[in-house]
């Protein structure tokens, strides 16, 4: 459902990633680790066809993320961290807004916020309430609400719990694993290796804009004695 | 299209959330247009008036005993002083008067605009005169001579403008300048909001990736800022034209004894167009909110943050503000049809000539089209800005 082959971005001298190819199947949590300033975000940006590739190609759903991005947007949804959501607006205003550009109306757009709500574990009364009211952990749960609210096939969630208390972390690693459980792809990048260890089918290990591993978890943690830390360090060491 | 109005749907809906927006850009312009026009004249009016009215000190050193009665005639109290251009700089009198070698030397604070004590200066100035002539008419009289031989002929002067153009006054030079400050400022805070602060805020990646092509974003969020623009210029008017005529009428009396005066101030005017000059007016105004706004949303998308939008936005002020100064020495050049190329240059040049009835269909088709002209290259640099990463992810 994603297929990614050689992709690459530069700014002038600068490659933020450099020939990148993974594929992530359908059902299947894809974590993408690597430290800050590994190109995960840039890779990611790539095939939301929010950043257009310098090299390589990618598919997303079976769309070429360059000549039909507004296809690949129909059916995918991306969180990331620093994404907010309006805050003048209420929470049913904002995922209105959003859910037009996807054909969700009246009765259809009342049961996927339903929907969400309930996977996400937002109660009613808060949808009602501005953004700016809410707390931060709310506040990225509606974003999240957003991405999924068109039930898109691919979610990408990058660095999605920044910020989050203990109990919103928690519901948004529960989510993860129950939408890949409807047979979603998803990509799931971050720092904290733990979190990865716990909702991640497969991983790749990213630095300097290089993939310098992939392999399933069992197989990674395999590599770092039963912690993907350790996995992910030995990697670097052996490429170094 | 659907796009489009649901974005500017959303971007209304964050102004209407916000009070202080609101208030400033709709509900203020009504309430100051009119006090900002009348304010000052009225003021200025009433300050005259007292000042006429009651005694001012005034400084004296050597005037005759006739011309001090005089003074006090004229409600003008003489205080000798020892040195009076001093007494006048430390404002222990209003203006001094000296009188050596048979001439009089008159004494006020005259910079700065107007001052209470040029008022002073005028009224002192006025009893010399009415005395002078007394003298003269007794020597003249003497002399067994009248005092029409002062006088072979009398000059009067009256206005030719035409009707329209008299009847504009003040709103021919007002209009332009308050289309040109209201459709900015009134679309400068959903212009901001919409592209840098959608940045600093870190919503517009939500947006972007959307499935909703650019250039509807683009569109709909330029037609939210098109709303408000017009909505605050319609505002501003409202406030100039009803709350202007509501002040006349509660002020007519002072109004019209200044008007009276001597150089006194145009009080504002009155709009005597036909259908056809309000629709011009109003075409001309939309293609140049077009222009303003497309120009806007460039500057705040390049923008990193509300503070950076601002200090870009600010200086497009500074430079549409340049046709309206050059509007007032318009009538010492003569007015070429390649004037109504000039961006903003040709809409106040337009407007003025609507107002004042004299605009001809050449100069007003090359106003339209080159603004519109203006404005589609203006767009087109907004949605270059807008497909630019480094400019959108520029945070």
């Amino acid at each position: 459902m994603i297929e990614a082959k050689g992709l690459g971005k530069s700014y002038r001298r600068f490659q933020a990633v450099r020939g990148v190819s993974f594929e992530v199947r359908p059902g299947e949590v894809y974590g993408l680790l690597g430290p800050n300033g590994a190109g995960k975000t840039t890779t990611l940006r790539m095939l939301a066809t929010l950043l257009r590739p310098t090299a390589g190609r990618a598919r997303v759903a079976g769309f070429d993320v360059v000549r039909q991005s507004l296809e690949v947007r129909r059916n995918l949804g991306i969180v990331n961290g620093g994404m907010k959501v309006y805050d003048k607006l209420t929470g049913y205003e904002v995922l209105d807004f959003f859910g037009s550009f996807y054909d969700l109306w009246g009765a259809k757009l009342k049961e996927r916020i339903a929907w969400a709500a309930e996977l996400l574990r937002i109660e009613r009364a808060v949808l009602s309430k501005q953004v700016k009211d809410m707390s931060s952990g709310m506040q990225q749960k509606i974003v999240i609400a957003r991405a999924i609210l068109h039930q898109p096939q691919v979610l990408l969630l990058d660095e999605a719990t920044a910020g989050l208390d203990v109990f919103a972390r928690r519901a948004l690693l529960d989510f993860v694993r129950q939408y890949a459980g409807l047979g979603k792809t998803l990509v799931y990048s971050t720092h904290v290796m733990s979190e990865a260890e716990e909702v991640c089918d497969r991983v790749g290990f990213m630095n300097k804009g290089l993939l310098v591993y992939e392999g399933s978890l069992q197989e990674a943690l395999a590599l770092g004695s039963g912690n993907l830390e350790r996995a992910f360090i030995r990697r670097l060491e052996e490429v170094a | 299209m659907n796009e489009i109005l649901i974005i500017a749907r959303k971007e209304l809906l964050s102004v209407v959330r916000e009070r202080r927006v609101l208030f400033t850009t709709l509900v203020l312009p009504i309430f100051v247009m009119p006090l900002l026009m009348f304010g000052p004249i009225l003021l200025f009016g009433n300050v005259a008036q007292k000042t006429q009215e009651s005694v001012q000190r005034v400084g004296v050193v050597g005037v005759p005993v006739e011309v001090l009665e005089a003074l006090k005639r004229a409600k003008v109290e003489p205080v000798p002083v020892a040195n009076p251009q001093e007494a006048v700089q430390n404002r222990e009198v209003q203006a001094a008067l000296i009188y050596e070698n048979g001439r009089y030397t008159l004494y006020g604070r005259l910079s700065g605009g107007a001052t209470q004590s040029a008022l002073v200066v005028e009224k002192v100035q006025g009893a010399l005169r009415a005395y002078k002539d007394q003298v003269v008419a007794e020597r003249l009289r003497a002399r067994g001579i009248g005092t029409e031989l002062l006088e072979p002929f009398r000059l009067e002067i009256e206005d030719a403008s035409r009707e329209q153009e008299r009847a504009a006054g003040l709103f021919a030079f007002l209009i332009p300048y308050f289309l040109v400050l209201f459709i900015q400022t009134g679309g400068m805070p959903v212009a901001v909001d919409a592209t840098a602060g959608e940045k600093e805020k870190g919503t517009l990646e939500a947006l972007l990736a959307a499935p909703v092509p650019l250039m509807q974003i683009l569109l709909g969020k330029g037609l939210a800022v098109f709303v408000m623009s017009l909505l605050s210029t319609l505002a501003a008017m409202t406030g100039l034209l009803l709350g202007g005529g509501m002040l006349r009428s509660a002020f007519s009396a002072q109004l019209q004894a200044l008007q009276r005066e001597e150089n006194a101030p145009q009080l504002g005017g009155a709009l005597a167009l036909d259908p056809l000059g309000y629709l011009s007016i109003l075409v001309t105004a939309v293609l140049f909110a077009l222009l303003v706004i497309a120009l806007m949303i460039s500057l705040g998308l390049y923008a990193r943050s509300y503070k950076e939008a601002q200090s870009y936005m600010s200086p497009l002020m500074l430079v549409m503000l340049v046709p309206i100064l050059f509007l007032q020495f318009s009538d010492f050049l003569k007015l070429q049809d390649w004037f109504f190329v000039l961006p903003f240059v040709n809409v106040v040049l337009a407007i003025d000539s609507i107002v004042k009835g004299m605009v001809t269909v050449p100069q007003l088709g090359i106003t339209w089209a080159s603004t519109l002209v203006f404005a589609g290259l203006a767009l087109y640099l907004a949605y270059h800005s807008f497909r630019r990463e480094d400019v959108v992810f520029r945070n």
